[in-house]
């Protein structure tokens, strides 16, 4: 079945495969690839000697250059007048014996052009090989006529062949470049493809990632890709997780460390027992993503797209009028046919059509190699052209473990307290909610048993207990619940919130019972990040729903200006502050941490989300940052600019190129074969122009926090103060 | 004709330094399991595939020096030798001898680099056509082959451009390809006949004609018409 084949892509460079992929079988299997340089450059890769399939087309291709470069030879030497003065009578022996020559190496050669092209004519569209078919076609027929009518004219094999060989090796250099840029890309196409050693009993089985299960007992050996989310049960060795983190460093496991899947496992052999289905890892559905993502197009290759598909048609008629005008301008029909022939063939649109996908791809892949998810190529092109960075606060400019500091309690129960909104919060994935569930745990209380729960986002989360209502949440919520709140608790939620905490209000039987305050602390690399934005010349704003003071005190720490805060908004009005800062800013960028603000990222030109635990699949945002990743914003925006560049000057090159050769070919000042060969060479200059996006450095971990003995490690998760204790 | 006397015994003892990267594939092009007839015919193929690729080279080569040396389209019918020529001359004839030192061990190895990534896909492909069966593969490897990076190659070629037209460039490469037929022919027929001791004869022999060659085509650059040895030699027939 060629199914899989073609959800991979391509079977050599592992771009997705166009409209019409061509299918071959290499070694017994079935492949399928993007276009004849990959197919080419796939059997010269991979092909065993012993399989006849393979060789095959190399053959074709050594024999066709034989034949052609016969015939290139011969006609050379006509051309330099070999065979003038007494020779001139085997002439036409030598035009027949060119003819016996250039047929099966138009045969060879052509074929599948020929094939590309009719299997789209029969479809309604006309490809840049139809350009080639036709030029050579006519190229190769009035030098036939030629012979057979023995006038002794000038024949053009050599043209028709030569250019048919040109445009194959071009095919195959670009294929083979394109392979080198694959090879960025391979790890995570290649996720569902690769092999697990499964344990079972004493056996030791190789079997395909997908199929390996929950509970089954993996052992990877150094140097290999951990397949699997799992939990080591022996050996010893260090891991990099730079695939889903971002960060490159070498991490200790021993037995009981957790393991990534896709990380790769560098020093000791390994035996982890998977606590995942070996397709719903992480680093499975980043594979998906970006397999999904390479097969969108963005704005500027639709554009492409379609001017590579106005062109040909365009081009066959200014070729045809080309020879027509220069017939009836006196040249002798041949020489016309020639000129037309040149202006087929550097017409030919291949470099545009190439110019953005390689460039994408390459961004794409470099990104994912980071940990960051583009789940569209138009995503990557806003985010060259942004204007305005907007900030969410929660998770995404603050470490995602919130901490409670401070529990005041009418009752002077906070246990009581913690256990109820635990058993409440445990149902919701905001960092508020985690750091409640957390402290409780912390303390050893058990949760209250809590149904009805309804998360009401911006505001809370309400739910039922022994038949009460019970709510945490902001102010909005209480007041909305018509809750009362005694004085006494009132004032110390105003104390604490104007020293910057966020507080959250728990109640049940209609009373506010008590106020939590928790510490939002910024993440140490906030302040770097914000600064590097702004080098970038980016515009910088924080929308948040927290209450002005505490948004006021983090903007301070982190290095945003006071009116670029805008403090207290719902989700609704958050969407509005973005379309206000797009009248004024054009494209805008949003960051958040996907769980409270989808509805905000799916709003903004693009969505960035930091860190999201939710469902990739089900994320919203067109990019997707590592947990913590913030701090990858500079170098993402810089890549994202660096690959837009890449497509603007690809095209500008293939168009310019395109257009002063043409302007060359119509006046006809192009030899066609000439025409062939720097038609072949622009194509893979550009491949080269986009090759230097592999060589972009890597992402760097900002040097040093800027707050004193505060790093990401040591902050501890709960603090277990019962009351009154506020940090200022 | 004694020029191409002379290239041909270049050719034949350059050989013997091919032994060490073609002889391979010519070994390797193997044997066909009908007999000795139709190894012969294998070979043969693979050789004239290999030849077709240098004489193609050296058209082309010699194309090249003809556009160098006539940018104004001068009338190269007339025995004099125009400054473009000579310098084409000087500058072959000193690639020539630092090849031939090169052969004798006194430079550093040449002309690997850049043509590295074509090298390495060619090899490649050589590498994937090995032991197929059939008429059309030896051709195939033999024409890969020929574009295999190759000092003495380039060298030859040098001397092809250096002949400032197309058909002597041909002769020039048409005879060097001729004269490495016995030692590959031969390679692909035994395997390895020769010691080491003597392949290191080969080489320095080879080097030496290179030497000679490239002494001669500098000489042509340099020497006034009249003292010209080679001048008879190397100009195309007309």
């Amino acid at each position: 079945m060629n199914a899989p084949a073609q959800l991979d892509g391509c079977s050599h460079c592992l771009l997705p495969l166009g409209r019409r992929p061509m299918q071959r079988t290499v070694n017994g299997e079935p492949f399928a690839f993007c276009c004849y340089g990959c197919c080419i450059a796939f059997q010269v890769k991979n092909g065993k000697s012993e399989e006849w399939d393979a060789a095959w087309l190399l053959i074709r291709l050594g024999v066709g250059a034989f034949l052609s470069m016969n015939i290139m030879l011969i006609s050379l030497l006509l051309y330099a007048g070999a065979l003038e003065g007494a020779d001139a009578w085997l002439l036409p022996w030598i035009h027949l014996l060119l003819w016996i020559f250039a047929t099966p190496a138009l045969l060879i050669l052509g074929g599948p052009f020929l094939r590309d092209a009719w299997v789209n004519a029969r479809e309604g569209r006309l490809t840049a090989s139809a350009l080639i078919v036709v030029g050579v076609g006519a190229a190769y027929i009035y030098s036939a006529l030629a012979v057979i009518g023995g006038s002794g004219g000038e024949v053009y094999f050599d043209t028709a062949t030569m250019v048919l060989m040109l445009f194959t090796i071009g095919s195959y250099l670009e294929a083979a470049a394109r392979a080198r840029a694959a090879r960025d890309l391979e790890p995570l196409l290649a996720a569902e493809r690769e092999v697990a050693t499964i344990v079972d009993g004493d056996k030791e089985i190789m079997r395909p990632v997908r199929e390996v299960a929950a509970g089954m007992l993996v052992r990877i050996r150094p140097g290999e890709r951990i397949p699997v989310d799992g939990v080591v049960i022996e050996g010893q060795s260090h891991s990099d997780e730079a695939i889903i983190t971002g960060e490159s460093r070498h991490i200790g496991k021993g037995v009981g460390s957790p393991v990534l899947a896709g990380s790769i496992n560098i020093d000791g052999p390994l035996l982890v027992r998977a606590t995942d289905a070996g397709t719903s890892t992480r680093w499975a559905k980043i594979c998906r993503s970006v397999r999904d993502a390479l097969s969108r197009r963005g704005p500027i290759q639709r554009i492409a797209d379609i001017v590579v598909g106005v062109s040909v048609p365009l081009v066959l008629i200014l070729g045809v009028m080309t020879v027509l005008y220069w017939t009836s301008h006196g040249i002798l029909f041949d020489r016309a046919l020639l000129i037309g022939l040149a202006v087929l063939v550097v017409a030919c649109p291949c470099a545009v059509g190439l110019a953005a996908p390689l460039a994408t791809s390459l961004g794409i892949g470099r990104l994912a190699r980071c940990g960051c998810l583009v789940r569209d190529p138009a995503a990557l092109e806003a985010l060259a052209s942004t204007r305005l960075l907007a900030f969410d606060k929660t998770g995404t400019l603050t470490l995602s473990k919130p901490r409670i500091v401070a529990i005041e309690s009418e009752a002077g129960r906070p246990d009581e307290v913690l256990a109820r909104a635990a058993g409440l919060e445990r149902y919701s994935e905001h960092g508020l909610a985690r750091a409640i569930a957390m402290a409780a745990a912390a303390r050893g209380l058990e949760p209250v048993k809590t149904s009805e729960v309804v998360a009401l986002p911006g505001r809370g989360i309400r739910g039922r207990t022994h038949g009460q209502t019970i709510a945490a949440g902001n102010r909005a919520l209480m007041d909305e619940l018509g809750w009362a709140m005694s004085p006494a608790l009132d004032q110390r939620a105003h104390s604490l919130e104007a020293g910057g905490h966020t507080i959250v209000y728990v109640g049940w039987e209609g009373r506010v019972e008590a106020v939590l305050a928790l510490d939002d602390t910024p993440l140490p690399e906030t302040r770097w990040t914000i600064e590097a934005l702004r080098r970038q010349g980016l515009a910088i704003a924080l929308l948040t729903g927290d209450a002005h003071q505490a948004a006021r005190r983090f903007a301070t720490a982190v290095g945003i200006g006071m009116d670029e805060v805008e403090t207290g908004l719902s989700p609704e009005a958050k969407c509005e502050a973005l379309e206000n800062y797009r009248r004024t800013h054009g494209v805008v960028a949003m960051v958040g941490d996907g769980l409270n603000d989808g509805p905000v990222l799916a709003d903004a030109d693009v969505g960035i989300a930091v860190g999201s635990a939710t469902d990739l699949a089900r994320e919203t945002s067109a990019l997707v940052l590592p947990p913590g990743g913030v701090w990858m914003l500079p170098w993402v925006i810089s890549l994202a600019r660096q690959v837009r560049r890449t497509i603007l000057t690809n095209l500008a090159w293939a168009f310019g190129y395109n257009l002063v050769a043409l302007t060359l070919a119509v006046l006809g000042l192009l030899q066609p074969v000439l025409a062939a060969a720097i038609m072949a060479s622009s194509s893979v200059l550009l491949i080269v122009n986009s090759l230097r996006l592999t060589r972009l450095p890597d992402p760097i971990l900002p040097p040093s926090p800027s707050w004193p003995g505060l790093t990401r490690q040591s902050i501890p998760t709960v603090l277990s103060t019962p009351s009154g204790a506020s940090t200022a | 004709m004694g020029a191409y006397l002379l290239l041909f015994g270049a050719g034949f003892l350059g050989s013997f330094h091919c032994m060490g990267m073609c002889g391979g594939f010519a070994c390797a092009v193997g044997r066909d399991p009908r007999g000795g007839g139709a190894t012969i015919a294998r070979h043969l193929l693979y050789n004239t595939g290999r030849l077709s690729t240098y004489c193609f080279m050296g058209v082309l080569a010699g194309m090249l020096g003809q556009i160098i040396c006539t940018p104004q389209g001068i009338n190269l019918s007339s025995n004099s030798l125009d400054l473009g020529q000579r310098i084409l001359a000087i500058a072959a004839g000193l690639l020539m001898i630092a090849m031939a030192l090169q052969f004798f061990g006194l430079v550093p190895n040449l002309g690997r680099g850049p043509l590295g990534f074509g090298g390495n896909t060619f090899s490649a492909s050589l590498r994937s056509l090995l032991g197929t069966p059939g008429p059309a593969a030896p051709i195939a490897i033999g024409v890969f082959n020929g574009f295999l990076p190759c000092p003495l190659v380039y060298a030859f070629l040098a001397q092809a451009a250096s002949t400032a037209t197309a058909p002597s460039g041909f002769l020039v490469m048409l005879a060097f390809g001729l004269g490495t037929f016995p030692a590959m022919l031969m390679m692909g027929g035994v395997g390895r006949l020769l010691a080491p001791v003597w392949r290191r004869r080969g080489v320095w022999l080879a080097g030496s004609c290179i030497l000679l060659l490239g002494l001669v085509t500098l000489g042509r650059g340099i020497l006034p018409l009249e003292s010209h040895i080679a001048h008879s030699w190397l100009t195309p027939p007309a």
